[in-house]
Formats: structure tokens, sequence, C-alpha cells
């Protein structure tokens, strides 16, 4: 303590004589007072006047009366008012916060607080002495030890509750308290608990095994749930202190049949919309939502998600949950979380999933609330938080259920097709083409789930037609997919598709065959793989580019002859090299927004322009790496060996070759220039169709929806509203859209065929020039080996000349 | 699920000796060969049936370990029974019966049966403690006494249900009193939601009447 007296003395100067006595001496005889009078009120006098300077000068009350004080809650135990005095002051010396009566003393250590706490608990027995003043019944000296304690934890957590831990009673005395029948002293009595629970595993137990959340259950119950005040919200937050992370007391809290006293805290009721939501009441119900998600959590073991989920099911919980969903007037971020928890609720388990798929939401006509959900995370009028929970909680409904996998699918194939209501199929082949970014990411990925360990509906996806336009031959879902990724210049959507198509034909040759038929889609993977840009996110288009053109070559059953497994092995060799190759996989794992969405399987991010990477592709992604690697390495080497052993003939003939090849490339070098330029002018003209037509589609769709009578809210998050009744107004705008559409369409087929034929004459004269290009290196290598061999030949047949008479002479 | 009463238990005992097999034996019905040691404390949960009632079983199993000796005192008050468990292959865990019993006395509301059981009864060949010296030390402290293996399960039902048996006679003699929490019992939700068990999810979603308001 020396170095705050001196430093007490430097800063108030050494009194001068005749003057009125410093503080520094104040407070020295107040404490000499307190410590030594022998008179009961001399001593409690003095702790009054300690307690009256100890805001303004804790410094020197501190330094100087830390001990005395201390002292005097052993002491004067006996004497209510005295002690009462000695703990405020205390209070205030180790008070975390400044006090307003210190603003203007900039000398005041802003930890000082911290400090003397250091000093008070250097002893654990003074700790053992405020536990022992909990058992004191008078509600001022009660009050003043649980905030004294409270002010200790919040500067020394750690410290504190190993102490508190050392003392066979600590934790069940400050539980005792939760049933004071003095209001002031239950609620203050939370707040310790909420302190002393914080991150501290053994304490959360022995807190549960106090009956803590009967205590809070029936402190909830009295309070009205969600509808009362503050100390609703300091009974969840503890709740959730003592289940996070922690197995043991989740364990408990199912067992001892908590999850169905939950259950009032979501009744919503009817005339919530009228009522209105107060801050509060938000807070509240947002602390019980967290709660639940703590104990279906996917960081939790699949034992405790899995009993937890069941019963959150057969007592009604997941129901109560859904009718938030489908209540009106929920504020949006309530709604948000509401959807997450849903998801977590029903996360691999096939009732409950089942569950949430035969909700109906109460809209005009009635639709699956799935159907109402992916629609909102289409429409770039919500929310963005509420459209990434609507993604997490339709991933959960598809997670390790074939059934909710093959549902999704069987809504596109061509024999179910049910032109008159929508399906979730349909609205995510919506969104994958859509102008918006963000729901071309959320359609991929969400499709991308319904094929994760899912070979049956890998094939099944690829029997799915998309009619792109009126009259001419349907293309598949896969080939438009491919070709959207060699279009679009938007990264977002550049990932999103190489995902998809990545879990897509991982281990499933028939994706990748289908892929490689499709025009361009190994040209375009080479190209970006290929590609030498260092920022970020292009390295993260490379690295994917790499992954996919792996798995092609890992899963290739050869039935696409031009590019067998060999072939594209050989391709990515020489194009790309092995080292290249492995450095670019290598990008992915190290990119940010991979590495952050590995971690959670929802989708964590604050703005729209992270939305990247998904959990599940990080797993396939981790699972494959190694064996990608592998695949395209061991191969390698055979393809050297195999090299070496190439016969040494045939030089002239090569040369001759070589000779003609060269010709001929310039010429196709020639050609394919012109025909680039060609292709992109045609290639530009498609594309200003292409987005006027899109353009077009959207309005009309947004008009389509409007008209159907539950449209979703523009403004609002909600997801119903009444029918519009300016039906006959859109239907006839729409008419007038949707023939200005078949116009477009008509003029974008003529320029499409004409395109597309050049295309395929480009992609020849390309493919040519890459077999030739690949040859040309063969045969470069091969002259310099036989011109090399020419030489040794040539100098050994030199050296013969001069040797052999020699060696005839012997 | 329903429950007539609900009983909470601790196991106590030296480091080793089969606490935590003993819960895993009785809750999971497995053995568990390899020694996990037990952090702090560890909840498992069962019904059992005695005299006709669903009696529910909350069990605390605590760590041998003397670093976690004053943990465990804080769950000593609040528990209705103890199993206090030593290895009769070794025989310093039976001389520490002694200290576990004192502590026990000492922190625990006076009306806590304890079980004092011999675990690991399926290696006779390495035993060190005669099952006698076990029950002349229940019979000079007051206790029951069983010996048992978590491996071949045997008693290990019965040592669980008996004490429980114990609890349910003090309370037929009025001596627990069951409406203080601390002693470890509580008595079930009223009667009123008896057969609602494992009812579905059908009719669900108005307010439980359940003990509170
Ligand atoms: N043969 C045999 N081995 C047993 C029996 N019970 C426990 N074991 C073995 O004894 C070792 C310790 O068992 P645990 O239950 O983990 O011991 P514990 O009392 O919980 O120990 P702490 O958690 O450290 O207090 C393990 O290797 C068990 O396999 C038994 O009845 N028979
Ligand atoms: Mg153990």
């Amino acid at each position: 303590m020396d170095f705050l007296k001196s430093g007490l003395k430097t800063v108030l100067g050494a009194p001068e004589p005749g003057q009125q006595p410093s503080v520094a001496e104040t407070v020295e005889r107040l404490v000499e007072r307190a410590s030594n009078s022998t008179l009961l009120e001399d001593r409690r006098d003095a702790c009054r006047a300690l307690k009256a300077m100890s805001r303004k000068y804790r410094l020197e009350v501190g330094a100087q009366g830390l001990d005395t004080l201390r002292q005097i809650l052993e002491l004067d135990k006996a004497d209510n008012e005295t002690v009462n005095y000695a703990l405020d002051t205390l209070n205030n010396i180790v008070s975390p916060s400044q006090f307003e009566e210190e603003e203007d003393k900039p000398h005041i250590p802003m930890n000082i607080g911290d400090q003397f706490t250091e000093m008070f608990i250097k002893d654990p027995h003074n700790i053992q002495l405020l536990l022992d003043l909990l058992d004191e019944y008078d509600f001022r000296v009660r009050l003043s030890t649980v905030q004294l304690l409270i002010s200790l934890l919040t500067n020394r957590t750690k410290d504190i509750q190993e102490i508190i831990l050392d003392k066979p009673m600590g934790v069940s005395k400050m539980m005792d308290l939760l049933s004071d029948n003095r209001e002031v002293i239950r609620n203050e009595t939370l707040l310790l608990l909420i302190k002393l629970t914080k991150g501290n595993a053994n304490i959360q137990k022995i807190v549960a095994f106090e009956n803590a959340f009967d205590r809070l259950f029936e402190i909830l119950c009295t309070e009205g749930y969600s509808d009362g005040g503050i100390i609703v919200e300091d009974c969840l937050l503890l709740m959730l202190n003592l289940l996070k992370n922690n197995s043991s007391n989740i364990n408990f809290f199912k067992e001892g049949s908590y999850i169905q006293k939950m259950l009032p805290m979501f009744n919503i009721p009817d005339n919530s919309e009228e009522a209105g939501w107060s801050p509060q009441k938000v807070s509240n119900v947002h602390c019980m939502l967290q709660l639940v998600r703590t104990l279906v959590s996917p960081s939790n073991s699949a034992q405790i998600v899995s009993n937890c989920q069941k019963i959150m099911n057969n007592v009604g919980l997941l129901n109560s949950l859904c009718n938030i969903l489908m209540a009106s007037g929920v504020p949006a971020d309530i709604l948000t979380e509401t959807i997450n928890t849903v998801g977590e609720v029903v996360r691999g388990d096939a009732t409950n999933q089942e569950f949430i798929g035969t909700v109906i939401a109460p809209s005009y006509p009635p639709r699956p609330a799935i159907i109402v959900l992916l629609m909102s995370m289409v429409n770039e009028k919500q929310p963005f938080p509420l459209r990434c929970a609507v993604l997490y909680c339709f991933q959960c409904y598809l997670y390790r259920n074939e059934v909710s996998q093959a549902n999704l699918v069987q809504t596109l194939l061509p024999s179910s097709t049910d032109v008159s209501s929508l399906t979730s199929g349909q609205i995510l082949c919506g969104g994958l083409f859509s102008s918006d970014l963000l729901s071309n990411w959320f359609s991929a990925v969400a499709l991308m789930h319904a094929l994760i360990d899912n070979t049956t509906q890998k094939e099944q996806l690829l029997r799915v037609l998309l009619a792109t336009n009126i009259g001419s031959t349907p293309v598949s879902l896969l080939h438009q997919c491919t070709l959207l990724l060699q279009q679009t210049t938007k990264l977002q959507s550049k990932v999103a598709l190489l995902m998809l198509l990545a879990q897509w034909t991982a281990h499933c040759p028939a994706a990748v065959g289908c892929f490689l038929r499709a025009n361009g889609a190994v040209a375009c993977l080479v190209n970006h793989t290929s590609c030498n840009e260092h920022d970020d996110n292009d390295c993260l288009l490379q690295g994917l580019s790499a992954f996919l053109l792996a798995i092609c070559i890992h899963f290739n059953d050869d039935s696409v002859t031009n590019h067998s497994a060999d072939s594209l092995r050989q391709l990515l060799l020489k194009r790309v090299g092995l080292e290249t190759f492995t450095a670019k996989l290598g990008e992915v794992s190290r990119h940010e927004l991979y590495n952050r969405a590995a971690k959670h399987p929802q989708l964590r991010v604050a703005a729209p322009a992270d939305v990247l990477v998904d959990y599940e592709f990080c797993k396939l992604f981790k699972s494959l790496e190694g064996v990608l690697i592998q695949s395209v390495q061991i191969k390698q080497e055979n393809a050297v060996n195999e090299e070496r052993q190439s016969s040494e003939a045939d030089l002239q003939q090569y040369k001759q070759v070589i000779r003609l090849q060269d010709t001929r490339l310039s010429e196709l070098l020639q050609q394919l220039e012109a025909l680039a330029g060609q292709a992109a002018s045609l290639q530009s003209a498609l594309n200003d169709s292409l987005a006027a037509n899109s353009l077009l589609k959207d309005e009309n769709t947004l008009l389509k929806a409007q008209v159907s009578a539950n449209s979703l809210p523009q403004s609002q998050p909600n997801l119903v509203q009444p029918p519009d009744p300016r039906i006959g107004e859109y239907e006839a705008r729409i008419q007038q859209l949707t023939d200005e559409v078949t116009q477009l369409t008509r003029d974008l087929n003529v320029v499409r065929e004409s395109q597309k034929n050049s295309t395929e004459e480009l992609e020849k004269m390309k493919k040519d020039q890459d077999d030739l290009l690949e040859l040309l290196a063969d045969q470069d290598l091969k002259l310099n080996e036989y011109n090399m061999k020419l030489l040794t030949m040539v100098s050994s047949i030199e050296g013969d000349n001069v040797i052999e008479p020699e060696e005839n002479s012997t | 699920m329903a429950y007539a009463y609900l009983f909470k238990y601790i196991i106590i005992g030296d480091t080793g000796v089969g606490k935590s097999c003993l819960l895993l034996q009785f809750t999971d019905k497995r053995f568990q060969p390899v020694h996990d040691l037990t952090i702090g404390v560890e909840f498992g949960a069962r019904m059992i049936t005695i005299d006709g009632k669903q009696i529910k079983l909350q069990i605390w199993d605590t760590a041998g370990q003397e670093a976690f000796r004053s943990i465990t005192r804080s769950y000593y008050r609040g528990a209705a029974g103890a199993l206090l468990v030593y290895d009769i292959t070794r025989r310093d865990t039976f001389n520490h019966l002694t200290t576990w019993l004192e502590d026990a006395r000492q922190h625990s509301n006076s009306n806590m049966v304890i079980m004092l059981i011999g675990n690991k009864s399926d290696l006779e060949s390495r035993r060190e403690v005669k099952k006698e010296e076990g029950e002349a030390f229940a019979r000079e402290h007051g206790l029951v006494f069983m010996e048992t293996s978590a491996k071949t399960a045997a008693n290990v039902e019965e040592a669980f249900i008996n004490t429980a048996k114990e609890i349910y006679e003090k309370i037929q003699e009025g001596v627990f009193d069951i409406n203080n929490e601390a002693n470890g019992i509580k008595i079930g939700p009223q009667h009123s939601n008896a057969g609602a068990g494992g009812a579905g999810g059908a009719g669900a979603g108005g307010a439980p009447p359940g003990g509170c308001c």
C-alpha cells in the first residue's frame, strides 16, 4: 500500500503549517478513531464520516482505511449500523465505476477499484467475513454485503469465484438469498448470481443443485413471464449462464422437466398486435429464445440435442414457436431469432422436421410455412438477418433427412410439376437465376443442402429440365448452372454455383459426366484455376475452381470421351501444374470467411458482402482436399513413368509433323482472334437482352406475387398480409408485360441461336487449339530430347572414330 | 414424466473406486473400462418404482480427487442420500472412510441416508478388504452396507434402490421435512398432471398448472 501513500503525498503536497488539515490528515484521524476508540459511538461516527468521504477521496480512504474497515466487519458485527457504514465505504472504495465526485481528479487511476479489490481479497478470509454477514437478516447489512460482493466480482471474477468455491457453504448462502421475500434483496441477488456463475462450470453446477431453476421459474411465473419487467430478463440471463456449454446442467434441466416449464414463456396472446411489444418484452422473449437454442445448440452432444428436441416437440414447445412465426405484429428481430430457434429445434430430428413441413401459414391461399419462409429468403426487400435465418432454418429442415431432401428435389422433376401452386423447388430456381446476388447465393446453398450425402437426389436433380424459352429445347438445371457460372461476373454468384456444383458432382460420376458435357465447362474451370490474381477473393475463386476440377478428375468414370480422368489430369498438370494446384486448394482453407463459416452451421455474418462460404461446403472441402491432391499426384507419377519409357524413334517424322502443325497453328490463331471478337460483341448484345428480360421477369414475378393474395409485405417483415384488392389492375399489367416478355424472348432466341453457333465454332477452334498446343509442347520436349540424343550420338560417333583404331590395335 | 417423489443423491469416495462407473451402470446399463477422471461433478438421473410409486432419482457423481474436495462439500447439504464408495481391492480407500464420513456428517443434514458400498466385487482374487470388515464398519456407524460390481452390475440396482427405500421409509415415518427442499426431497407435480407423461404435443399449449403460482 506504500505506493498509494506516497502517491498521495505527491498529489496533495505536504500540508502547509497553519492551514486547514489536509484530506490525508483528516482521513488518518478518522481511521485512527475507527480502529482504536473504545466507544462504539465513536467508532460508528468515524465510519460514518469515512463513508461520506469515500466517494470523493477514495484513494485516501482506501489507502489508509482498508484494514480498519475489514476489522470492523469482524469485530463490530453486532452493530448493524457501524457494519453497514463499513460495508458501504468498502463498496465505494472498490467500486468498478468512476464517481461523479471524482471527475475533476484526473490523477486517480482508472483501475483504482480493481487495485483495492486485489488488496482486499489477498486474504481470502475477508470473503468469508462477507459470506458470514449474509446470514445477518438486517435489510441494510444484507443488501450492502450483496452489493459489495457484486463490485468485487465485477473487478476480479475468476479470483473470487475460486475463493468462494473453496468455502463449503459459499454458493449455498448466496442461493438462499434468492428466497428472501424482500424483493430488492432478491433482485440484487440475481445480479450477484449472474456475475458469480459467469464462465465457471463448477459454480454453475452447484447453483443448479441448489434448486436455482425452481426458484427462477417461480419468479418468472410471479412476474408474468414475457410480460414481466427487467427481473424476468435477469432470471433468464442467469439460466443462460447456468446452461451455456454445461452439458451436466443441460442434462439436469432436461431431466428435471424444466423444458415443459418454459412453455408459458412462449404464449403470445392473440391481441399482441394491439398490445404492442415493449422493448422489455422484446428483450425477454429474445432471452427465452436463446435459452431454447442453448439446449439444442449444434455444439452440444448429439444425444443431449436429440433428447431435448424430442421433449420440445412432445410438450408443444415447437408448436408454440411456430405460432410466433405465424403471428402478426411480431418485431423483426424476434421473428428472425424465432426462425433460427425453430431451425435448431428441428435440426436432424426427423419427427420435428416433418412437423414444420406440415405447418400451414394462415395466408390466402393457405401455403406451407416453409414456402412462405423461402419466399422471404429470395425477397430483396426482407431484412438481411431474416433472410439468413430462413436459410439456416431451411438447412436444418434438410439436415440428415432424406425425405425432406427428396421432397424438395421432387418438386422440380418434370412429372410432378403442379402448375397451380408455387413449390419450394421453383422458388429456389427462381432465386438461383434472379438478378439479386444474395438470392443466387441463398438458393444455390439451399439446393446444395438437398444433396448432402445423398447420391440418389444428386442423380434425380440431373433430370431437372428448365424451359428457358418458349419453344426452345429445355436445358438441364446443371447445364444452366454451368452456363451461369461462365456468364456471371459476380463473385458471390460464382462462389455459390461452384459450391453447388462441387457438392453435386462429389461422389457422383453421373453428375461429373453431365457437367463435363456442358459447353465450355472445362475451359471455364481451367481458366479460373490458372488465373493469377492475388486478391483474397480471387484466390478463393481459383481454389474453388481447382477443387471442382479435381472432383471431376477423381469421380470421373470416363464416360465423356474427350474428358476422361486422364485427359483432364494431363490438362490440369499442363495448364496449372501440381504445385500451383495444391497451393490454390490451400488458399481456400486460408480464406478468412472460410474459417469463419467452418466454425458453426449457422451463417454468422454482419454484412451481405460477407456471405460467401457455407458450413457444409467447408465440411465437404475438408473431407476431400487430401484425397483430391493424392488423386492428381499419384497418377502424375504414372504418367511420367510412361513418358520415360516411350521409345526414342522417329525423330525425322516428328520434325515434319511439328513443322506442319506450326503453320496450321498460326492459321488457327488468326481465325480464333477474329471469332473471339465476334463472340464478344454477340455476348454483350445477349447480356443486354438477358438483363432486360430478367428485369421484366422480376417485375412480372413481383406483380404476380402481389396479386396472389398473400404476397409478402414490402415494408415490414411479417410473413402474412391480407389479399390485395387491386387484382384486376395488376392482371392487365401482367398481360401487357407477358406480351412484352414473349416478344423479347423471341428476339433473344434469334440472338442466342446465332451466338450459340458462333460459340460452338469458337469452342471447337479453342479445343483444337488446346490440343495443338499440347501436342506442340510435347513435340518441343521431344525435339529437345532428340536434339540432345543426336548431340551425344554425334559426339560418341566422333569419339568412336578416334578410339576405334586404338582398340583394334590392342 | 410425472413422479411422486424426487430424491437427490450424491456419490462420494476416493478417486478410482468406481463412482462414475456405478452411476453409468445404473443410468445407462453400461460399463466403462477406462478411468475417465471426473472433474468437479457430473449429473445423472433415473426413474425407479418403490411401493408402486414412481420416484425420480437425481444423482450427482462427485470427483474423488483431493483437489475437488471443497466443491464436493457444497453438495452435502442438499442431498437426501449418499453412496459412500470404497474399492475392495484397495485397502487405503477403505481406510479413508472415516474422513469421508466426518466430512459428510459435518456438512449434510442429519437425516441424510448413507449407503456404504464396497465396489469391484468381481475382482475377488485381488480383494484386500473382507466383506465382514465392511459390514462391521457400517454397523458401527449406522450405515447400510452392500458389495457391488459396476462391471457385472451385481447389486448396482439394489444399492440405489435400497437407499431410496430407506429415504422413503423415513418420509413415511415423518422424519424428513418434505416441504423443505434443502433436504434433497421434492414432492412430484400434482396428480392433475398424471398420465400426461409421454403424451404427444396434441393439446399442449396452455400453461401447465405446475406447482408455482
Ligand atoms: N473390475 C472392475 N473395475 C471397475 C469397477 N468399477 C470401476 N472399475 C474401474 O475402476 C476405474 C475407475 O472407475 P471410475 O468410476 O472412473 O472411478 P471414480 O470413482 O469415478 O473416480 P474419480 O472420478 O476420479 O473420483 C475404471 O478403470 C473402471 O473401469 C468394477 O466394479 N469392477
Ligand atoms: Mg468419476
